[in-house]
């Protein structure tokens, strides 16, 4: 990246106070963090597919034997699923990850806003939807798309992209309002 | 143009924002002494996590920094660096995406970002492209110190 212009330098005045720069954590420090178990953590997070004790604990950086004990204990509170047993290989739980992106909307938000949310997403699925003459975002061909309608390549990516994050939105917020507690039925709140 | 070697036809097709790789890189960021505060999703940036930079980092003359991520759950990404001056701005993003004006992988370079950027190559693992950004934005603060 480019140096600063001269002019946007400190003066002589402030660089008396020149910030300690290396009292910082290393940015590589700060990316992979000291803790064992944000390592394995974010290791397990990865797996899209059955891996093997041996590749967990690399991606981790960190002994087999550790890698054992977390993938056991993940697998306990759901972040991970056994594939096969021997080897033993694990792969992300990712109804799990969807379970507790659902728990934190119903912790952060009540029906009433849910309901807001929803209605505020359906809107812009169906405004993308208008857009792209398309029932589904995995129907457009991002390419064909953009030289049909003069766009660059990528300002159509960036909209496909935030249609699918809207699609996901929505799924989330339907399951969030359908088990909010103390909710009649039909998922709206009495209160 | 975008048939370039490498793109999978499920990165041509874009991916919705992965929010749980966002969380985890929001997790890392709020232990870290460079930045005042994360924040998830503000108002203008809604699928974005924002890191404001301590303004210590900083002369006097630049009023504000921020880094603002998005990271999607095909792998692709941007990584947008930007300082408020009095009177101009300063702006430098790490991208990967499809494009029909660079690879996959570019850098759209400060001050000005201009499109088409450079064509470069990234990091695969989310943690070493959060290191390399969070390294090179270092080396331009440490800039701002020398004569």
């Amino acid at each position: 990246m480019k140096e600063p212009d001269p002019e946007l330098k400190a003066s002589a005045d402030e660089r008396e106070e020149r910030p300690d720069f290396d009292a910082l954590t290393p940015p590589e420090a700060v990316a992979r963090g000291d803790r064992t178990r944000d390592d394995f953590f974010d290791a397990a997070l990865e797996l899209d597919a059955p891996t093997t004790v041996g590749d967990v604990a690399e991606r981790a950086g960190h002994g087999v034997d550790a890698a054992r004990e977390y993938l056991e204990w993940f697998e306990r509170i759901g972040i991970v699923r056994r594939v096969t047993e021997s080897p033993a290989t694990y792969e992300r739980n990712r109804e799990y990850l969807i379970w507790r992106r659902v728990q934190r909307l119903r912790e952060r938000y009540d029906t009433a806003e849910l309901v807001d949310s929803l209605e505020a997403e359906t809107d812009r699925d169906e405004a993308f939807s208008e857009a792209f003459d398309a029932a589904d975002p995995n129907e457009v061909s991002i390419a064909a798309h953009a030289s049909a309608t003069d766009r660059s390549v990528e300002d159509v990516w960036e909209d496909v992209s935030a249609w699918k994050t809207v699609r996901d939105r929505i799924a989330l917020l339907e399951r969030a309002l359908a088990t909010a507690p103390g909710d009649t039925a039909d998922g709206r709140s009495a209160v | 143009m975008t048939d370039r070697s490498g793109e999978g036809p499920e990165g041509e097709s874009g991916a919705p924002v992965d929010f749980d790789r966002l969380d985890r890189i929001a997790a890392r960021l709020a232990t870290d002494d460079r930045f005042d505060r994360i924040e998830a999703e503000p108002e203008f940036a809604p699928g974005r996590i924002v890191g404001r930079y301590d303004s210590g980092f900083y002369p006097n003359r630049i009023r504000a920094a921020h880094l603002e991520i998005v990271w999607f759950e095909n792998g692709d990404f941007t990584f947008h660096y930007h300082e408020d001056h009095e009177g101009r701005t300063f702006d430098h993003r790490w991208d990967r995406h499809p494009s029909d004006h660079n690879a996959r992988d570019h850098v759209h370079p400060g001050p000005d970002a201009p499109t088409p950027g450079s064509d470069a190559s990234h990091p695969s693992d989310w943690r070493d492209v959060l290191a390399m950004v969070l390294t090179e934005i270092e080396t331009r603060q440490r800039g701002f110190w020398t004569e």
